[in-house]
């Protein structure tokens, strides 16, 4: 039946689950460091695929599937790549000065607001790096 | 004759049983499905110049996520044990882990509605968040209304005051002015009248300062100045070409709700109806963005939990005939710990 395959394959999940705790606390503790933001992106999103890599492989069997797993998980994945990719260009890194909002009117009311009452406190209000003028 | 045993095609197909290829096809749209949101939640947080990332503001809390995450794990590994448990014919210990199971993804539930509650009662909700200082004064005005109308409800709901159209609260506040002073209309409930004449001053004086911060808001001019009647008439008059009155600012109105909420007759209810305001910038793109995702995650914990009690319900009957579907919802139980492994470093600790 479906275990055949893979009764050859024991694992000793105890040590998945102790790893995928270890990593959880990993993520915690790079959150607490306080990196700058680019260096804990990066560091966070390396463990969640650490994580997610466990959990397929281990837990969900994968590494000891046939390659219809390959088969059937490329396509989907390849779709679900594309979304993000397509709108990166004009939503994500557009080209041209936002005229959201936000980015314009708001941004300079909010940005003032900030200035004046939070100079000693930028960490609670930071004001929106938005400056429609120096993104052109 | 088609039906005349094959062999040779007893090898053809893939070597799963239809249920868990099943599985893994659904898990596949499943894939795009959360990576639709979470694609989005990536790209327009990139998009857009600013992002509320202060847990002061946003009610973030990094502690709960991680416990959920470790709740979700532990859950998960809880499951592999029972699909084991189900392939060694022990039934019974599959029957206790798939229970323990369940009761994570209840505490997994629970603290996602702490969370959820969290932000319900700071205000955090998509559309409704102050985005700039002037939204703050806005929601400040309307939230000071609906105290007011629901004081005002108190009168013209127990007939102590009669009004024709109590929407109208500048015609319900005549009348309670007029009961504070002790004229009483002759059909109104004496009884209620009683009860509620000890705080028709305290109401109208609520009344008062609401109208005047609406006035200040409507005409935005500074509270150091008067905003309506003549005196506003008269002073605009006397303004030269080119000139205007200093315009009306958050920290003036967040002065004037500390004083309305430290007030000894209305305070309380000030307090328990308008919050106090934080703009944050793209907070409305956030919420949405937030709770599109974990609620969606939510109810896919709520299919999973569904799937477990589907095999719980055999209860001592449980046999190996149940082996694959503890596998496939195993399956789908990790997927949904999957997402969780993403969503959590994403929403929780980049955002």
């Amino acid at each position: 039946m479906s275990n055949d395959d893979h009764s050859n394959h024991h694992v000793n999940y105890l040590s998945v689950f102790f790893a995928l705790c270890c990593f959880t606390a990993l993520s915690v503790v790079f959150d607490v460091l306080k990196f700058e933001k680019p260096v804990t992106i990066v560091l966070v999103l390396a463990v969640a695929i650490a994580k997610a890599m466990c959990v397929m492989m281990f837990f969900m069997h994968l590494k000891f599937e046939g390659n219809w797993k390959y088969v059937l998980l490329a396509p989907t994945t390849i779709l679900a790549i594309g979304l993000p990719l397509a709108l990166m260009p004009d939503i994500g890194v557009p080209y041209y000065t936002s005229t959201a909002p936000q980015a314009h009117s708001w941004g300079d009311e909010a940005r003032q607001f900030h200035e004046e009452n939070h100079a000693g406190d930028h960490e609670h209000a930071e004001p929106s790096p938005s400056n429609p003028d120096d993104q052109g | 004759m088609s039906h005349t045993a094959q062999p040779s095609a007893l090898k053809m197909g893939i070597p799963i049983p239809n249920s868990k290829l099943g599985m893994w096809l659904f898990l596949g749209t499943e894939i795009m499905f959360f990576t639709a949101f979470i694609g989005s939640y990536i790209v327009l947080r990139l998009g857009s110049p600013g992002w509320p990332d202060d847990p002061r503001d946003t009610h973030i809390n990094v502690l709960l996520g991680g416990v959920n995450t470790f709740v979700l794990i532990v859950s998960s590994y809880f499951v592999v044990v029972a699909h084991e448990a189900m392939a060694m014919r022990n039934f019974a210990k599959a029957r206790k882990f798939l229970q323990l199971t369940m009761l994570l993804a209840f505490l997994f539930l629970g603290i996602k509605s702490v969370e959820y509650y969290g932000k319900f009662a700071h205000g955090i909700l998509p559309g409704k968040i102050a985005e700039t200082p002037s939204q703050a004064i806005q929601k400040i005005d309307r939230e000071l209304e609906a105290v007011v109308r629901k004081r005002f409800a108190l009168y013209t709901d127990s007939d102590a005051v009669k009004v024709p159209e109590p929407n109208d609260i500048k015609n319900v506040v005549l009348q309670i002015s007029a009961l504070a002073s002790g004229t009483i209309a002759e059909d109104a409930d004496k009884a209620a009248v009683e009860e509620m004449k000890p705080f028709a001053a305290g109401d109208v004086e609520l009344f008062k300062r609401y109208i005047n911060l609406h006035d200040h808001m409507t005409a935005d001019v500074s509270l150091t100045q008067e905003a309506s009647g003549a005196a506003y008439t008269d002073a605009r008059s006397q303004l030269k070409e080119g000139e205007s009155f200093a315009p009306l600012s958050l920290n003036e109105v967040e002065e004037e709700l500390k004083n309305l909420k430290n007030d000894e007759t209305f305070g309380s209810y000030v307090a328990a109806g308008v919050m106090d305001p934080h703009p944050m910038l793209y907070g409305n793109l956030f919420a949405s963005l937030y709770f599109l995702i974990t609620g969606f995650h939510a109810i896919h914990v709520l299919v999973g939990m569904s799937l477990f009690a589907i095999v719980l319900k055999q209860g001592e009957k449980l046999n190996e005939k149940w082996t694959d579907w503890v596998e496939n919802s195993g399956l789908y139980w990790h997927f949904v710990d999957l997402v969780w492994i993403f969503v959590f470093p994403l929403l929780y600790i980049i955002h």
